[in-house]
C-alpha cells in the first residue's frame, strides 16, 4: 500500500502581497497542504509539464487543486486556463479563477473554457476573507479531488 | 434678310422623297456596256443598248447566248472565281473581249446582285506604267501630307486641293452632315471667277436617304457626262417581264432626273461624289464638279476610294485649333470647380459661390441649382416658376442625365415665353430621385443661316387632276439665301456637355468620399471607444491591486499586532482601510460607467409599472430596520416603453434612491408619474419642447432638500457631489451620470426641476417606439 501524500495547492499569483495575505489567511485557516507557487504562466506550465517528462522525484507531485491568476505576466491565466483544459493529462484538475476583474467578457470566458469557480479578490478585507474562507472550506476540505496515485496504480 | 416660315412638309411626300427608289432602273450611262448575267450558268439575259458601240454585236446577237461567245474560257473561270466569293464587294478585273474586229481590252467591274450577275464593261484606259507609279506615288504624298495636318479646317482645305491636283475636277468642296442629315459646305477649292459656296447650307432633302444610303456603302460615284442620254437595257423575250435592274452598285447607273436637273441648275456637266464613312455613319461627302464632260480612269477612281477612306478616318482627329484653347480653358476651369467643391463643407454653397465659375464651367449665362424643392438661380435665368416648370417637364420627359438643345421651345413649347433667357438649356440630372438637378441657360441668338438657295424653293405646289399637290423638286438657284432662326441659342459644344458630365461624375464622387470619411471617422471612434474600454479594464485592475495590498496588510496589521498599538494607531488603521474602500467604490463606479457606452442595449417593450414597482421593492427590502419606509405614490398609470429593462430599472433605483436619501424629512414621499408633451407644456410653459415631440414624460418628484438652481447642470456631472462626502448616506456621485448616459443612449433626454427646501424632481423622455 502506497503511502497517501496529501496533494499539494498550486497557486499562480504575481503579486507577492497578494500571495502573502493568502498565506496568512489560509495559515489561520490552518491548511496543512503543500503550497506551491508560481509567479507567471509560463513558470506554471513548466512546472507541469516538466514533471510529466522528467523523473526526479519517486512521487510525480500533481496539484490537487489550481487557484489561478488571470492578468500574468508573459504568458496569462487565460491561455493557461485554456491549455490545461486542452490537455487530456491535466484537464481533470480543478482550476479555481482568482481575479480582481469583474468584467463580465472575462468570467463567461474562463467558464467556457472550463474554469471550475471563479472568485473576485476585492478590496475589502472582510470580503476577501469570506472568500478564500470559502475556497479553503470547499476545495480544499470538502471537495474530492482526483488522486493521482489512484491512477497511476490502476494504469 | 429673310424671316422665313419653314412651310411644313408633310410626312408622306418626305417619305416619297426620301424612299424614291432611284436605283431600280433599267436605264445606264452610255460610256460602257453592262450586262445582266444568269448566275448560274452566265447565259446573258440583260444588255444595254448600245452594245455595238463596243462590242461590235448588237444586243440580239447577245441575249440568251452564254458568256463564252466574247469572253475565253480561262477568264470565264476567273468570273466564276469572283462570283463565288464575290458576297457584297464588287470586283475590277481586265477582261479581253472577242470583237468581230478582234480582241479588245476591257476594264470589268462585277457585282452580284442576286439571282443576277451585273457585269459593267468600259474600253480599257492604255494607262503606261509612268503614269500609274505617278498616282502611286502622290497618293502616298497626298496621305503623308494629310496626316501631318492636326488642324481641322487646314486639314479639310488640304484634303479638297489633294482631291483636285489628282482628279482635276473645277471645283471640290467638302460637304458635312449634320444632325439633321442637312449638309454644309465646310471646304472648297473652285476657280476664281465661280460663286463660293462655302458655308452654305443645303437641306436634307437635296440628297434623299436612299441616296445617302448608298453612300454610307462607302461608294464613289462617278458621272462623266451629265448630258449624255442614257442607254435602256434590253431583254431576252422569256426575261422582258423581270421588271428593272438594282443597279445600286453599278458604276454605270443611269443619273435619276431630279438629281441631272440639281446639277444641271449648278451648271454641272460632270460629278464624282466620294463617300466619307466613319464607324458606319456617314460623316459627310467630297463633291467634285466639273462644266464639261470628264472621264475619270479606273485607276484614279481607286485612289479617291483611298484617299477617301484616309480623310474619314483622319477627319474626327482633328481638331480647331482656334477652339483647342477654348477646350483647355474649360477643362482648367473644371479642375478647379471640382477641387474646390471636393474641399467645400456645404456642397450647395460651393456650387453657387463665386456664382461666374458654375456658369463658365458651360459657357452659359444662366443656371438653376435644384435640391429637391430648393431651387437656387444664378446668371440670367427664366423665373423661379417657368424653371420648377422646365424641371417637372425634365423630369418626366427625359431619361438619362444629361439632355441638352439650343432650342428648348422646340421640345417644350412653353419654352417660347422665355426665349430671352432660356431658348437653349443644357440639364444635369443629378439624382432623379432626389430631385438633385443642375440647368444651365443660353439666352435667344438671333441668328442666320445661309442657305444655298432658298430651301422651300424645293416645295412647289403643282395642279394635278384639280388638286394642289406639293412635291419636292430641284432649286433654280444656288446663291447665298439667308434665313433668320429665332428661339434658339448658341448650339452646346461636345466639350462643355463633357464638362457637365465630368461635374456629375465629380459630384457622386464627392458624396461618396464623403460617406467614405463618415464611415472611417465611425471606426475610428470605434476603435477609440474599444481602447478607451480597455483602458478602463487595465485602470481598475491595476490600481485595485495596490488598493487591495493596502486593505489587506493594514487589516493584518490590525489584527496581528493590536497589543502593541494604542487606540489612535488601531483607528488610523481603520480609516486606511475605508479610504482605500472608497478608492475601490470609485474605479467601480468609473468601470460601470465606462461599460455603459459599451453595452448594446437589449430593447424590449416593458411595462414601466413593473418594473418601478421592482425596483421599489428591492429598495424598501434593502432598507428593513430603518425608520419609516418611504412613501411612494404613482397616480397614474406608466406606460409601456420600449427600453433595456435592466438598465432603466437602474435610472429608477438611482432616481428612488436619492429622493429617499436627500432628505430631512422623517418620511421621505415620492411620486412617480407620467406627463404627455401638451400637459407637461400646460405645467411648464416656459419650457421649449421641440413642436413635434410626442414622447411621455416621466418624472420622479420628492419632498427631499432641493437643489439649488446654479447646481442644475453640475449635478449630472461623473463624480460631482454637492454635499460632504458622509452626509446623506455617502456615494460616489455617478449615479445621476450613469441615470442620464442611459437615458441619452435611449436616445431621450433628462433635466432637473427644484425649489431649495422644498423639493425636486427629475423629468426625463422616453420613446414609445426607438424607431418613431
Amino acid at each position: 500500500m502506497v503511502e497517501h501524500v496529501q496533494m499539494p495547492l498550486l497557486v499562480v499569483e504575481d503579486s507577492d502581497e497578494d500571495f502573502e495575505i493568502l498565506q496568512i489567511l489560509m495559515e489561520e485557516m490552518n491548511v496543512s497542504r503543500p503550497i506551491y507557487r508560481c509567479k507567471t504562466g509560463d513558470t506554471a506550465l513548466e512546472l507541469l509539464y516538466q514533471q510529466t517528462t522528467t523523473v526526479e522525484t519517486d512521487v510525480p507531485i500533481r496539484p490537487a487543486v489550481i487557484l489561478l491568476d488571470l492578468n500574468l505576466p508573459g504568458i496569462d491565466g487565460r491561455e493557461v486556463l485554456e491549455q490545461l483544459k486542452q490537455d487530456k493529462q491535466f484537464q481533470s484538475i480543478p482550476i479555481i479563477v482568482f481575479t480582481t476583474s469583474s468584467d463580465p467578457k472575462d468570467i463567461k470566458f474562463c467558464y467556457q473554457k472550463g474554469a471550475n469557480g471563479y472568485l473576485i479578490k476585492p478590496v475589502s478585507p472582510e470580503k476577501l476573507e469570506k472568500n478564500v474562507q470559502a475556497f479553503v472550506t470547499y476545495w480544499l476540505e470538502a471537495n474530492t479531488s482526483l488522486d493521482w496515485n489512484d491512477v497511476n496504480v490502476m494504469g | 434678310m429673310n424671316s422665313v416660315r419653314h412651310t411644313p412638309v408633310p410626312d408622306q411626300v418626305l417619305q416619297e422623297h426620301d424612299e424614291n427608289p432611284v436605283h431600280l432602273t433599267d436605264l445606264v450611262q452610255p460610256h460602257g456596256v453592262v450586262l445582266v448575267l444568269e448566275k448560274s450558268d452566265l447565259t446573258i439575259l440583260k444588255v444595254s443598248q448600245n452594245s455595238h458601240d463596243f462590242l461590235g454585236r448588237s444586243p440580239q446577237h447577245l441575249l440568251g447566248q452564254a458568256l463564252s461567245v466574247i469572253i475565253e474560257s480561262d477568264f470565264i473561270d476567273s468570273i466564276q472565281h469572283c462570283v463565288n466569293q464575290a458576297g457584297d464587294r464588287s470586283h475590277y478585273l481586265h477582261l479581253p473581249i472577242a470583237t468581230p474586229d478582234g480582241p479588245a481590252g476591257f476594264d470589268a467591274s462585277l457585282h452580284v446582285t442576286d439571282p443576277y450577275i451585273i457585269l459593267e464593261l468600259e474600253p480599257a484606259h492604255q494607262q503606261t506604267v509612268d503614269e500609274l507609279m505617278g498616282t502611286q506615288h502622290s497618293v502616298a504624298q497626298s496621305i503623308a501630307t494629310l496626316r501631318s495636318i492636326s488642324d481641322l479646317k487646314t486639314f479639310l482645305q488640304a484634303a479638297v486641293e489633294e482631291i483636285q491636283a489628282l482628279t482635276g475636277y473645277d471645283r471640290v468642296m467638302i460637304y458635312q452632315f449634320d444632325e439633321q442629315q442637312a449638309g454644309s459646305v465646310v471646304a472648297e477649292i473652285k476657280p476664281e471667277q465661280e460663286v463660293s459656296y462655302l458655308g452654305l447650307r443645303y437641306p436634307a432633302t437635296d440628297i434623299p436617304k436612299i441616296v445617302r444610303d448608298f453612300y454610307q456603302q462607302g461608294m464613289v460615284r462617278s458621272v462623266p457626262d451629265l448630258t449624255a442620254s442614257l442607254v435602256e437595257l434590253v431583254a431576252v423575250q422569256e426575261h422582258e417581264d423581270i421588271g428593272p435592274m438594282d443597279l445600286s452598285r453599278a458604276l454605270l447607273r443611269g443619273v435619276d432626273p431630279c438629281c441631272v436637273e440639281y446639277h444641271q441648275n449648278m451648271g454641272v456637266v460632270a460629278f464624282l461624289v466620294i463617300a466619307l464613312v466613319r464607324h458606319d455613319t456617314l460623316w459627310g461627302l467630297i463633291s467634285c464638279h466639273h462644266p464639261v464632260a470628264k472621264t475619270l480612269p479606273p485607276y484614279i477612281r481607286s485612289a479617291c476610294e483611298v484617299l477617301g477612306q484616309l480623310i474619314a478616318a483622319e477627319v474626327t482627329s482633328k481638331v480647331h485649333e482656334d477652339e483647342l484653347s477654348y477646350l483647355s480653358k474649360l477643362k482648367s476651369i473644371q479642375s478647379e470647380f471640382v477641387s474646390s467643391i471636393a474641399a467645400a463643407q456645404d456642397f450647395k454653397q460651393a456650387l453657387i459661390h463665386p456664382q461666374p465659375r458654375l456658369l463658365d464651367l458651360v459657357k452659359a449665362q444662366g443656371a438653376a441649382v435644384c435640391m429637391d424643392q430648393d431651387v437656387t438661380l444664378i446668371g440670367s435665368t427664366p423665373t423661379l416658376d417657368q424653371v420648377h416648370a422646365v424641371i417637372d417637364w425634365s423630369l418626366t420627359e427625359n431619361s438619362g442625365s444629361l439632355f441638352h438643345t439650343d432650342c428648348l421651345s422646340s421640345h417644350y413649347s412653353t419654352a417660347v415665353d422665355f426665349k430671352e433667357n432660356g431658348s437653349g438649356v443644357l440639364i444635369l440630372t443629378i439624382s432623379q430621385l432626389r430631385r438633385y438637378l443642375i440647368l444651365w441657360f443660353r439666352p435667344e441668338v438671333i441668328r442666320t443661316v445661309n442657305w444655298a438657295g432658298n430651301p422651300q424653293a424645293s416645295i412647289q405646289m403643282i395642279e394635278e387632276d384639280d388638286e394642289q399637290q406639293m412635291v419636292l423638286c430641284p432649286r433654280n438657284s444656288f446663291e447665298k439665301w439667308q434665313e433668320t432662326v429665332e428661339a434658339t441659342s448658341r448650339p452646346w459644344k461636345d466639350a462643355e456637355l463633357e464638362n457637365a458630365l465630368d461635374l456629375k461624375n465629380a459630384i457622386v464622387g464627392i458624396v461618396l468620399n464623403k460617406a467614405d470619411e463618415l464611415a472611417q471617422i465611425n471606426l475610428a471612434l470605434a476603435d477609440r471607444n474599444r481602447e478607451l474600454d480597455s483602458f478602463a479594464y487595465a485602470a481598475s485592475h491595476d490600481l485595485k491591486e495596490p488598493l487591495r495590498g493596502i486593505t489587506n496588510f493594514a487589516n493584518i496589521i490590525v489584527r496581528r499586532y493590536a497589543d502593541t498599538l494604542d487606540e489612535a494607531g488601531v483607528q488610523r488603521l481603520q480609516t486606511l482601510v475605508r479610504l482605500a474602500q472608497r478608492m475601490d467604490l470609485l474605479i467601480d463606479a468609473l468601470l460601470k460607467f465606462s461599460r455603459l457606452g459599451q453595452a448594446e442595449l437589449n430593447y424590449e417593450q416593458t411595462d414601466l409599472n413593473g418594473l418601478v414597482q421592482n425596483v421599489i421593492s428591492v429598495i424598501k427590502t434593502g432598507r428593513e430596520g430603518k425608520s419609516p419606509p418611504p412613501q411612494i405614490d404613482i397616480p397614474n398609470a406608466l406606460p409601456t416603453v420600449d427600453c433595456d429593462p435592466v438598465l432603466f430599472a437602474e435610472v429608477f433605483s438611482n432616481l428612488i434612491n436619492n429622493a429617499v436619501k436627500y432628505t430631512n424629512e422623517p418620511q421621505a414621499v415620492i411620486e412617480i408619474g407620467c406627463y404627455s408633451p401638451e400637459q407637461y407644456g400646460e405645467q411648464h410653459p416656459r419650457d421649449d419642447l421641440p413642436p413635434d415631440f410626442s414622447s411621455p414624460i416621466v418624472y420622479v418628484r420628492d419632498n427631499g432638500i432641493g437643489i439649488r438652481e446654479r447646481h442644475f447642470d453640475k449635478i449630472f456631472r461623473l463624480f460631482k457631489r454637492l454635499h460632504e462626502r458622509d452626509r446623506y448616506g455617502g456615494g460616489s456621485g455617478v449615479g445621476l451620470t450613469i441615470a442620464q448616459r442611459i437615458i441619452e443612449r435611449h436616445g431621450g433626454q433628462i433635466w432637473v426641476k427644484s425649489t431649495y427646501g422644498e423639493g425636486t424632481t427629475f423629468f426625463f423622455t422616453i420613446r414609445y417606439n426607438r424607431f418613431s
